[in-house]
């Protein structure tokens, strides 16, 4: 589920952008999912109907990097060990791939729901007549 | 009440009325034939044409040139089909169907062997919208992977699960690919599931989708809507389609050549078969031969009357009421094929079809009374006209007479054609059936169904 964010408000914004962006960069190697090869994509919660219906419309190869990365990440977990430095997710490759289709379900999930609550009224043209 | 006497005075009035009337009634030869004509046009390349029938109601059509003939790749058709009035650039398939709704509409898309056809019905005042989301449809549908995998896969998985369920589909489709081989020949829905699995994805539907709606492969036709009105916004809302086609194809576009031959397929549901001649090829095409129609219809099989068998041939010969007994004679637009589809218990689809090949002979030798033909060649000229009348025939063959840039459909003079058979036409034309090779399929019971050669029939 895409949670509501401050990015598009700060990224409008050049003066903003130049303040924020070093403590972000620090949050998210803080974050600490690079160092286990994930993709910040990678974390959205997936318990429910929405995100289970865009990974459905994955396609095939990104399909199955994601659950590479997923388990190479469990694996470095358990064992209580991160990916040796050249193996993490370096910045130019930890891009969105999973949150745009998202979003693309929740339109249409929004546009449902508008054209659910809609009010229809006759044409001027047809007011008096019968059709 | 009326007394009994002013009754039978009236009914008297009407049986003068009627002895006089049949002098000045109009014959079947000459039909109102000003409610046929198509209007043609051409706007910036697109061909549209339209007829302005008097009612409160359009129906409009946008006829592509790929048909099941015409498709390069198995089930391209099917698939193009079923993305009709799917997401475009600009809607939502769910917004395309409320807004539809909203107008009362209906929308529709359907395939024939030569054909595709997406069909709108609906008021007269709504033309500019539909015209709009016809041209969007054809310029700038989304063909997206999950729209495929989610909804267009299904509805191809149940029309090829139908298809295996209906054995006369079966019987008929097996005798087109017996009589043609390609192009005429292949089967209208998935005869496996190797298409879906194999050819088919969302990207070559697109490929396929750049060159059956290009301008020179379509036509937008219309009934019911002013020639002004449709010129006019066909003008301003075809503007996105290409102008010429993504790659020019060949497939399908060569000749048909009748083959012939025998086909059988055991089935546990039911049984069918179908016997297959060459036959005529519409009227505008090269091999137009109305007597072929005639003989369709002598030999017949259903019975246009309530409570009665009918006088075709094969309506008083079939083994069972039950058994289901249908001549049709398929036009296509360079080539046709004459069949006759037999269902129901195997026995008596055997029997009857051993009388449907002795009631040829016997026409071949001409031991078919003239009554009988001038009964068959009436009941064919009332189909024809019949059919051009229907609003859904005449949307599809005017469609196609533009697509294929041969002249129109004039059903008049089809009408003429049919009038001036001979008895020797129809008895030549039944002699040249049991001369050629005959496509035979038999779908069923297999024990019983018999062979062509049985039947005495060459293949």
């Amino acid at each position: 589920m895409s949670a509501p964010s401050l990015a598009p408000f700060i990224l409008k914004r050049p003066w903003l952008q130049k303040w924020v962006k070093p403590l972000a960069n620090w949050y998210v190697n803080a974050a600490g999912y690079r160092q286990l090869g994930l993709r910040a994509d990678d974390l959205i919660p997936e318990e429910n109907d929405t995100v289970q219906l865009a990974l459905k419309r994955l396609p095939p190869k990104d399909a199955y990097d994601r659950v590479f990365r997923l388990r190479r990440a469990f694996q470095c977990s358990v064992s209580h060990q991160l990916l040796p430095k050249n193996e993490w997710t370096k910045q130019e490759e930890d891009t969105p791939y999973l949150s745009n289709i998202i979003q693309e379900i929740e339109a249409e999930m929004k546009e449902r729901e508008d054209l659910e609550a809609l009010v229809v009224s006759k044409r001027a043209a047809n007011a008096k007549s019968g059709h | 009440m009326f007394t009994r006497s002013t009754a039978c005075r009236s009914a008297q009035r009407v049986a003068r009325q009627q002895a006089v009337r049949p002098a000045q009634r109009r014959g079947l030869a000459a039909p109102a034939s000003g409610s046929f004509q198509y209007q043609s046009g051409d706007a910036q390349g697109v061909k549209f044409a339209s007829r302005d029938l008097a009612g409160p109601t359009t129906t409009l059509a946008l006829v592509a040139k790929a048909g099941t003939r015409y498709q390069p790749l198995p089930g391209l058709t099917e698939g193009l089909q079923n993305f009709a009035f799917r997401s475009t650039e600009r809607r939502s398939t769910l917004r395309i169907v409320r807004e539809s709704e909203l107008l009362g509409a209906e929308l529709n898309s359907y395939h024939t062997r030569e054909n595709l056809v997406l069909e709108a019905k609906f008021l007269r005042d709504d033309l500019p919208y539909f015209v709009e989301l016809f041209g969007e449809v054809a310029a700038s549908t989304k063909y997206l992977p999950h729209v495929y995998l989610e909804e267009v896969l299904p509805l191809i998985q149940f029309a090829h699960k139908r298809f295996l369920a209906n054995p006369l589909d079966m019987a008929i489709n097996s005798a087109h690919s017996l009589a043609f081989h390609r192009g005429l020949g292949v089967p209208t829905a998935s005869a496996s599931s190797t298409p879906y699995t194999k050819y088919l994805e969302a990207d070559t539907i697109e490929w396929f989708s750049k060159i059956a709606y290009a301008k020179p492969n379509f036509a937008v036709v219309a009934n019911g809507a002013e020639h002004g009105e449709l010129s006019k916004w066909v003008n301003e809302f075809f503007g996105g389609v290409p102008a010429s086609p993504l790659e020019e194809l060949t497939t399908g576009t060569e000749q048909s050549k009748y083959y012939g031959g025998q086909e059988r397929i055991a089935h546990d549901g039911a049984n069918a078969m179908a016997i297959a001649f060459p036959g005529s090829s519409s009227f505008t095409g090269k091999f137009y031969k109305p007597e072929l129609a005639v003989l369709g219809s002598l030999l017949g099989g259903q019975s246009s009357i309530k409570w009665s068998s009918g006088f075709s041939l094969l309506g008083n010969a079939k083994a069972s009421p039950g058994t289901q007994v249908k001549t049709t004679s398929a036009i296509y637009s360079d080539a046709g094929l004459l069949y006759t589809t037999i269902t129901g218990n195997a026995a008596n689809v055997a029997k009857t079809a051993y009388s449907a090949v002795e009631l040829i002979q016997k026409i071949a030798s001409g031991d078919i009374s003239a009554e009988d033909i001038q009964k068959a060649k009436a009941a064919a000229k009332f189909k024809e006209l019949e059919n051009g009348q229907d609003v859904k025939a005449g949307l599809v063959l005017t469609g196609s007479g533009l697509v294929h840039n041969t002249k129109a459909y004039q059903i008049d003079e089809v009408a003429k054609a049919i009038d001036g058979v001979t008895d020797a036409a129809v008895k030549s034309a039944a002699k040249s059936l049991l001369e050629n090779k005959a496509s035979v399929s038999a779908v069923g019971d297999l024990f019983v169904l018999p062979y062509a050669e049985d039947l005495g029939l060459k293949v």
